[in-house]
């Protein structure tokens, strides 16, 4: 192993004591949030009139349908996640290691379109590229009308997927770089690595837990993605697991729990299996760097700086600009397809939802909520649970993994489903959450475990052991070295995680989409029930409120930002 | 202070033995060496000594009190040794004076006495002016001398030190090796020494554990272990000893022995528990180069393989007729090839491995 | 701020106190329409107080069957899309019939003859296309015409229980029958979502002629949306928003207050003012809709689509290439 000098001959720690306490107390919240509901659905799928019952599990499994969806979400998921790693990996490299121009503000507009829903920006491609295309016509190209639209098909998808989830490979693998030491690419440079050979040889091992991290989370993104395989695959008749799923729910009968349950099984085995190929793959990476991390590195692009520069804010023009437009005009226009003049142009949208609608305002409260609080919660369970994992890596910790890994898995409607079986009424305690807010927290709590865990676990197995050893040897004890030493140590990549959790919840649809209630709406619910009523205009205009609230945000951190430890904001250096 | 004891200390890693029965007693206020080459098991020596592990078997006490053995072992937190890793482990989240205050903070010290105690510290290790320093901004001397007075500051009964000029440039070794040398005579506190550098451990050490393969070779004062080697590998782990055979012809008095080597006489010492030894018998014999005189007309006789230019003299390489080899120093030049014949003034009858 | 959140999370967990006279309500109707309905009916009724949970029918459906599962049925009352759905409800013994004095004035393919529910009000499927095309379809078969090729949306019945009924009435039309079908696949026709996002594609053009409801196309219209609505010759698909209570309601004596306020001429009114055709007989319709003896209703069998769902689903998909 040439990286000899980064990599501790030691093998991990085995001390006994608090670290596995940690472990034992977290592990039946771990079974509740995620394994109960789980089991339960499960139990649904192959229980039948007091006896087990195999009829639904053969039935499924015998149509072909089901291995035709399987096979089609395991490729895109697969083509979307290169796609992820291409786009995300290449941005935080730019961002993290080189000396590209106006860092701050390229984070900030990366962060964003995962803010923006999928359908729009799948529609505003369609548009773009579609016969009505008033870019198109302007310089000539527009197809005729009712032309084949490239996007709809297999590659459309893993595209669109690609894009949608690029943000979660920028932040795992951004938080990882900034700890890439400069001495460690300076003795590679002086050895004689150039270029690529450095990213190879040296960026590329180093960074490989969060890299790999990174990619097992998009996949399974993808996987359970229902937006963009509806929005396109549908259309392209090409059915994946998700959408298969809803096809089986959009049926009549009364048995369609139980298909549910069996393709939910499905999806677990697979949620499983990459699991277990990630801890395969992460196994023998003893990358725990030594020492102090020095200044972090600053790769000059030379005369091709510009050249990058342009290129980079020329993806973001089509990833963010672009269907930013087509949202921000698809609310400002008096019905959908009119197209938007300075006549037509009104904001009548935006006073019917601020304003008349009071659903709207207590979405935003109630998702603001939710989001935060779950974000929050999963960061006080998730860095003691990932140096309980850490510290002890057994069995017990490698079956935590995967069952964390399933809900979030899972398309969000089946997971809703899980829960509503689980939580409806919660044993002895005698109340019910279902018809409350509780529920829908709690199912976001099991759903994006999975997604603060992740970079906070490649945190630790990134970091020098040496560092919590000379705490032990003060005599700190396990609680107060978390504290003094590990959370610092991990807090960049757990603020990265949470502000993943807090993104992705904040206007997330399909797991609330069953469990909310009257009152209790999310804003993921009050755009689709906008634009499923057909009033798409008065849902492009929540969107613009989304967008507009999440860049206050981020606006509101950045200012709060000289408080915070360093690199916990992912656009700050 | 601390006296540590070691009783039949095994430990393996997923079925890999790594420390095979290790018995030691660490005298109060001893500074003691563990050298052997990488992977020979003395790192994880000193983590079972400090309690990052916890032995296979066997028991490891602090002043007759169990630190680890029959299923009960205290945490590292609460042993009171201090430790400075190889990488220094200096918390990055901290400045200079926040990682050496750490070990007070913890144990609830007054701000006042804390104070005190840190600018003590400070001073001692020469870093009063980057107090508030970053560790990242500083040398690798400078973090090592932070490392140390951190570990300082808690008045240890043991200070355990992992390889802690492995990371630094011959000068400052010299300069730290002095630094611990005198922080070990000033506070008295029992330090363990873990190295690779058999120069390192001869400077500082009272005495120096040899490992090989998770065993203990030898446990001796320098000048002994220089002198007796108890073993073949020890000999040639320590000071370059060439191992010669010879047969034991006659007794001269309690502890040398005439042995016959290549059919010429010479006298050789052995061990006190080494008396056995049968006449005639064949026996491994240690020579040190200092001790193989060249330009004799009568000896025995080499031919020289090589020779090096050590400044004040040459260090000679040279071969027997059945193709032993040893090493000598001459204060001559010499031809590659040459014949030469030599003398020995001492030798070490070295017991049969037990 | 710690206030704040607290009493954030006080208000989140604590569950609504339950009323005396409570009637929940589980509606796929958009969400002004909804609310409008049970304002309504809460002005007719002032104690008795409705809570209403609006979804799409595949989402209120999932959400209903998890709770059967779980045994703990909620809703008292269904207000949602199709007679097919409810009628494999009633198959799942789930409902309880309810016989409604006003039964009288409705066509009786339009109810359940045993009252286990009672359609509202009818959501044709007709075509509708973008304004900016030359050539104005009059009829089903106009879609199949070499000229369309490729330039047809619809939703697909895989996805859209509606679509799946609009399959089942003209698959079971002895003029176009299955091989209408067979050549819209050829035709390269593509089957989407549902029903708004067909819409959206043909009022942005990207594809010029759809398959949709009836009023979100003529209220779209009528907002400005470059699109037209047409009322096939051959005549209409229909769903019917029909109502129906549980059989586990808590409150029975209210939901059959319910049923008969959307049964009487009050109730058809505010169907009317809302933009549908009203289910009672003789009804005026809403503005933009042809007069109701124009509009021909293809002959629809819920039990029999209920009865061939699966096997019309796996016709489509292997005649669209659904791969």
């Amino acid at each position: 192993m040439s990286l000899g000098t980064i990599v501790n001959g030691v093998k991990p720690g085995r001390s006994s004591g608090r670290p596995g306490l940690f472990l034992a107390i977290l592990t039946p919240v771990i079974v509740v949030l995620c394994l109960f509901p789980i089991a339960r659905l499960i139990f649904q799928g192959v229980w039948q009139e007091g006896a087990f019952s195999a009829v639904h599990l053969t039935k499924v499994l015998a149509e072909q349908e089901t291995w035709r969806a399987t096979w089609h979400s395991l490729f895109i998921s697969a083509a979307g996640t290169i796609v992820s790693v291409l786009i995300g990996g290449v941005f935080a490299f730019l961002v993290a290691l080189t000396d590209i121009r106006h860092k701050a503000a390229l984070v900030f507009c990366f962060m964003l379109p995962m803010m923006i829903p999928p359908q729009i920006t799948a529609l505003s491609w369609l548009q773009m590229f579609g016969p009505t295309s008033a870019f198109l016509k302007m310089i000539g190209l527009a197809p005729p009308l009712g032309s084949r639209q490239p996007l709809y098909s297999q590659w459309g998808i893993a595209l669109l997927l690609g894009i949608q989830h690029a943000s979660l490979i920028f932040l795992t693998l951004r938080a990882a770089l900034r700890q890439v030491p400069r001495e460690q690419v300076e003795a590679a440079r002086l050895a004689g690595a150039h270029g690529l050979r450095v990213w190879r040889d040296v960026i590329l091992p180093i960074t490989s837990p969060a890299l790999i991290a990174g990619v097992a989370l998009t996949f399974v993104t993808a996987i359970g993605n229902f937006g963009i395989s509806a929005m396109l695959g549908i259309p392209a008749n090409i059915q994946m697991l998700p959408t298969l799923i809803y096809s089986k729910l959009s049926s009549f009968g009364p048995s369609i729990l139980s298909e549910v349950a069996v393709l939910a099984i499905l999806i677990g085995i697979i949620a499983a299996v990459g699991v277990i190929t990630h801890h395969h793959l992460v196994k023998g990476r003893d990358y725990r760097l030594h020492g102090i991390v020095g200044k972090p590195l600053d790769i000059s692009l030379g005369r091709y700086r510009l050249l990058v520069e342009i290129f980079v804010w020329l993806v973001l023009f089509f990833i963010l600009i672009v269907p930013l437009i087509a949202l921000v005009s698809a609310s400002m226009v008096p019905a959908y397809g009119m197209t938007l003049s300075f006549e037509t142009a009104t904001l009548d949208a935006f006073r019917e939802v601020m304003f008349r609608q009071a659903a709207t305002a207590r979405a935003f409260v109630n998702s603001f909520g939710l989001s935060i609080g779950a974000a929050l919660a999963l960061f006080l369970l998730t860095v003691p649970l990932a140096y309980g994992m850490m510290k002890r890596r057994n069995g017990l910790a490698q079956i935590l993994n995967i069952i964390i890994e399933i809900p979030y898995a899972l398309p969000g409607i089946v997971l809703a489903i899980a829960c509503i079986l689980t939580f409806q009424r919660i044993p002895l305690a005698g109340i019910s959450l279902y018809g409350t807010l509780g529920i829908i927290f709690i199912a976001y709590l099991a759903r994006f475990f999975v997604v603060s865990l992740r970079p906070v676990v490649s945190s630790f197995q990134q970091m020098d052991p040496n560092l919590e050893e000379a705490a032990q040897a003060c005599g700190a004890s396990a609680a107060r070295r978390l504290i003094d030493i590990l959370l610092p140590a991990v807090a960049p990549s757990a603020a990265a995680g949470g502000l993943l959790v807090f993104l992705t919840a904040f206007n997330e649809l399909t797991v609330s989409a069953l469990l909310w209630s009257s009152g209790n709406e999310t804003l993921g619910v009050i755009i689709f029930n906008l634009d499923d009523s057909g009033e798409s205009v008065l849902a492009s205009a929540v969107a613009v409120l989304v967008v507009v609230v999440i860049i206050a945000l981020m606006g509101l951190i950045e200012f709060m930002g000289n408080r915070l430890p360093k690199g916990v904001i992912p656009w700050r250096s | 202070m601390a006296k540590l004891t070691y009783r039949d200390v095994s430990k393996s890693f997923d079925d890999t033995p790594v420390l095979n029965s290790i018995s030691l007693d660490i005298a109060d206020g001893e500074l003691i060496a563990l050298l052997g080459p990488s992977g020979c098991g003395k790192t994880t020596l000193l983590r079972l000594t400090a309690g990052f592990e916890q032995p296979s078997s066997g028991q490891i006490f602090k002043n007759d009190a169990l630190l680890s053995g029959n299923h009960r072992h205290v945490a590292p937190e609460k042993r009171n040794m201090g430790i400075v890793f190889q990488s220094y482990a200096l918390w990055p989240n901290m400045s200079v004076a926040e990682n050496i205050a750490y070990p007070l903070k913890i144990r609830n010290l007054s701000i006042s006495a804390i104070e005190e105690r840190l600018t003590e510290a400070l001073e001692t290790v020469s870093l009063l002016d980057h107090a508030d320093a970053e560790p990242s901004t500083l040398s690798g001397g400078q973090r090592q001398r932070v490392a140390l007075a951190r570990c300082l500051v808690m008045e240890p009964d043991a200070v355990l030190l992992d390889e802690p000029l492995a990371n630094l440039d011959a000068h400052l070794r010299d300069v730290m090796q002095r630094t611990f040398v005198d922080f070990h005579k000033a506070s008295g506190a029992t330090m363990i020494y873990v190295t690779h550098d058999q120069s390192e451990a001869m400077a500082m050490a009272d005495r120096i554990a040899v490992m090989f393969d998770g065993e203990i070779a030898q446990v001796d004062k320098p000048q002994t272990l220089y002198r007796s080697p108890a073993s073949e590998q020890v000999a040639r782990f320590i000071g370059q000893g060439s191992i010669l055979t010879g047969n034991v012809d006659g007794i001269i008095d309690n502890d040398h022995r005439k042995v016959i080597l290549h059919g010429h006489e010479v006298v050789a010492r052995h061990g006190a528990n080494n008396t056995a030894l049968a006449e005639a018998q064949k026996v491994s014999l240690c020579v040190r180069p200092e001790n193989v005189h060249l330009g004799h007309a009568e000896g025995l006789a080499a031919r020289v393989k090589s020779s090096v230019y050590l400044g004040e003299r040459f260090r000679v390489r040279l071969e027997m007729r059945d193709g032993t080899e040893l090493e000598s120093y001459s204060s001559q030049s010499v031809m590659d090839g040459e014949l030469l014949n030599f003398t020995l003034s001492d030798a070490w009858i070295i017991e049969k491995s037990r | 701020m710690r206030k704040s959140i607290l009493s954030f999370a006080v208000a989140a967990f604590a569950a609504t106190p339950v009323l005396a006279e409570e009637l929940v309500l589980y509606t796929s109707q958009p969400n002004t329409d909804a609310q409008q309905t049970v304002d309504a009916f809460m002005a007719e009724n002032p104690d008795i107080k409705v809570t209403w949970v609006r979804d799409g029918t595949t989402k209120i459906m999932a959400k209903l069957q998890a709770e059967i599962a779980a045994n703990d049925i909620r809703p008292d009352v269904l207000l949602i899309a199709d007679m097919v759905t409810l009628e494999g409800l009633k198959q799942q013994e789930q409902l309880q019939p309810y016989k409604a004095q006003a039964a009288d004035s409705y066509d009786a393919a339009l109810y359940d003859s045993e009252g286990y529910y009672y359609s509202t009000k009818l959501i044709t499927t007709g075509i509708v296309y973008n304004t900016g095309v030359k050539d104005q379809p009059k009829s089903w078969k106009d879609l199949v015409a070499a000229d369309k090729k490729g330039m047809i949306a619809m939703p697909s019945p895989l996805y859209s229980g509606a679509a799946l009924i609009h399959l089942a009435t003209l698959t079971g039309d002895a003029n176009l029958g299955w091989d209408y079908y067979k050549a819209l696949a050829a035709n390269e026709a593509r089957a989407q979502g549902g029903n708004g996002g067909t819409f959206k594609a043909v009022a942005a053009g990207e594809k010029p002629y759809g398959v949709v409801v009836d009023y979100l196309a003529i209220r779209s219209k009528a907002k400005g949306s470059p699109v037209e609505f047409v009322f096939p010759e051959e005549g209409v698909s229909y769903v019917t928003e029909p109502v129906a209570i549980l059989k586990s309601a808590k409150n029975v004596d209210a939901a059959h207050k319910f049923v008969d306020f959307l049964l009487s001429g009050k109730g058809q009114d505010l169907v009317l003012s809302q933009g549908y055709i009203p289910a009672i007989n003789g009804s005026k319709v809403p503005e933009g809709f042809p007069e109701r003896s124009a509009i021909k209703l293809m002959a629809f069998d819920p039990a029999a689509a209920l009865k061939n769902a699966e096997e019309n689903k796996k016709r489509f998909a292997d005649m669209f290439g659904v791969k």
